[in-house]
């Protein structure tokens, strides 16, 4: 489970250009459940998934994981419960290194680094069959250098290691948004199987209403640095992508009419 | 012309053995250069600073009576020290690697000054590593090959096992990609000051290495040593290749041995000593402006990416 309580961040305060990115934002995703995140730009999405990894700092409020407190963790603490895509297949991976030694430090991420041989064989067979699954042969090419590969199989690659070690929390940061519409799809489908298959309390963030309407079981539309809209349970079946976009809309118009 | 050939071929072999113990020595110093740029993506410069400073801690140490293992122990701990402040430098005050390299360089020379209290200390006559070789005259290159190459052979395996285990493969991790190291959980100052400083402790080893080889310690002797190390590094890289991690850890100390008797056969055939440095600087420039030269030809589709580059 999830909890964020009355975060807020503020950038260049006290400056002419201050922005407030988080305005006591509070949310709750309970366990096993799928979160969509949508907003527009500016409406603090990443700085709210960058505030639950832990690479933002907030001024006040508090991030919390199944009841325990993360909100003063390094980043690297906070790995061995949360883990994420990127939206930059770059960023996911290390492309000097091989799929296999990618895998080895996913597998690794919630558990002490020992001064035993990493590559062992036992592990290789495993990972084989982890990548096989996606069926883009990424099984046969373990002792490829990863930036070898196309964006999509290091994105594939990427959601395979995050999800492997059933992490307590998945972040999704708009992790199909740089691929393209049918390698998007097959990094989707696998997401959807992996989420539902290990039942993992997931947290995405998207710019895609379609895969908003069609993912997930609440959709949660931020605006201003805070919740604006929850949509969850029948009406979460219902909605179109016109509902959503019409959610849009209507916060456009309030902001203008209020200013 | 047969003459200047044999001339020049004669002296090169007579120096050989003495050449090769040397650049066995001098091996670590590439290895402490190669290890930041290469498995950490640390662009660094303490090295040049590292490697006097442990000839100097090393020297103090021997005049001092301490013994030899003793002296490249405390070298070791000093180097390990110097490479940990660069590394510091850089994570907490986010300065440029390069220049946190050159600040405690620089700082070094004054360090150095202070640990000798001159600016030279003979160390003649005392005991060292390399007389404790068995069946062989101390004193001469056998000694100093035998003693080195066994210490090279170890160091080589012990860095190749470490570099395939767990550990090892995070520490990797943090100079290929230090955003994705931390979200899978690794520390990245710590695999950082612990690398950069294991970095800094092989400069110091082979400053100290050289010192009680050479008898003396001098605060000038790591003058050079980098660009000298950079030129072994890339020869080194250009025999053995650096695609997987033996060949990576492999290439400073074979291009350690194939550089410096490049030196010594230039040094044969009469080239002026005064000159090396440039030719060696030449060389490295060259080394790293060859694939950018042969793209503008259209010869190659990308220039390779590169950390020495921008």
């Amino acid at each position: 489970m999830l909890e964020i309580r009355a975060a807020r961040k503020v950038f260049y305060r006290g400056q002419p250009d201050e922005k407030i990115a988080l305005n006591g934002l509070d949310l709750t995703l309970n366990t096993g459940e799928f979160g969509v995140v949508i907003g527009s730009n500016g409406a603090g999405k990443s700085s709210m998934l960058n505030a639950i990894s832990g690479s933002l700092a907030l001024d006040s409020g508090q991030i919390l994981i199944n009841g325990d407190d993360m909100t003063g963790l390094p980043v690297h603490k906070r790995a061995k419960r949360i883990a994420r895509v990127f939206q930059d297949p770059m960023l996911g991976t290390a492309a000097s290194m091989t799929v296999a030694e990618n895998m080895l430090l996913a597998e690794l991420r919630n558990s002490r680094r020992t001064l035993r041989h990493g590559l062992n064989a036992k592990r290789l067979a495993d990972y084989r069959e982890r990548l096989a699954i996606l069926g883009l042969g990424l099984e046969d090419r373990l002792n490829t250098r990863v930036d070898l590969l196309s964006g999509g199989q290091r994105q594939s690659l990427s959601l395979i290691m995050a999800v492997g070690g059933s992490p307590d929390l998945l972040l999704l940061d708009e992790h199909t948004a740089a691929l393209d519409p049918r390698t998007a799809d097959i990094v989707m489908d696998a997401t959807v199987r992996a989420v539902e298959t290990l039942k993992l309390t997931t947290l995405m963030v998207t710019h895609n209403m379609q895969h908003a309407v069609d993912y997930g079981h609440r959709v949660i539309m931020l605006n201003a640095g805070r919740v604006h809209l929850e949509i969850g349970g029948e009406e979460k079946t219902n909605v179109t992508v016109p509902d959503l976009i019409g959610h849009f809309a209507t916060k456009t118009d309030s902001m203008l009419l209020a200013s | 012309m047969i003459d200047f050939l044999q001339t020049t071929l004669g002296s090169f072999v007579a120096l050989i053995p003495v050449t090769l113990a040397q650049s066995l020595i001098l091996g670590f110093v590439v290895a402490g250069i190669m290890i930041p740029f290469r498995m950490l993506s640390f662009p660094d410069l303490t090295s040049e600073g590292a490697f006097p400073l442990g000839g100097c801690v090393c020297g103090v140490a021997l005049a001092s009576g301490l013994g030899p293992l003793t002296a490249i122990g405390l070298a070791l701990l000093t180097g390990f020290i110097a490479g940990c402040c660069t590394a510091f430098i850089h994570l907490r005050f986010r300065i440029h690697t390069l220049l946190a390299g050159i600040l405690v360089m620089t700082m070094l020379y004054s360090v150095n000054l202070r640990i000798m209290g001159r600016s030279n200390l003979s160390v003649f006559g005392t005991e060292t590593i390399f007389d404790w070789v068995p069946f062989v005259q101390p004193g001469f290159p056998l000694a100093k090959i035998i003693a080195v190459g066994v210490i090279t052979l170890a160091i080589f395996l012990a860095l190749n096992f470490f570099f395939t285990t767990e550990k090892g493969t995070a520490v990797r991790a943090v100079g290929a990609n230090p955003v994705m190291a931390e979200a899978q959980g690794i520390n990245v100052w710590a695999a950082t000051i612990g690398g950069i400083g294991l970095a800094g402790a092989f400069s110091a080893f082979s400053g100290a290495l050289m010192v009680q080889s050479q008898g003396f310690a001098d605060v000038n002797m790591g003058l050079g040593i980098l660009i000298n190390g950079l030129a072994a590094l890339m020869i080194g890289e250009a025999i053995v290749g650096k695609a997987t991690v033996w060949r990576q850890l492999l290439a400073p100390f074979a291009g350690a041995m194939v550089y410096y008797q490049l030196v010594s056969l230039c040094l044969a055939a009469g080239m002026p000593p005064p000159d090396l440095k440039l030719a060696t600087g030449a060389f490295v420039l060259l080394m790293l402006a060859l694939p950018t030269l042969r793209a503008a030809r259209g010869r190659q589709a990308a220039t390779p990416r590169e950390s020495f580059r921008e």
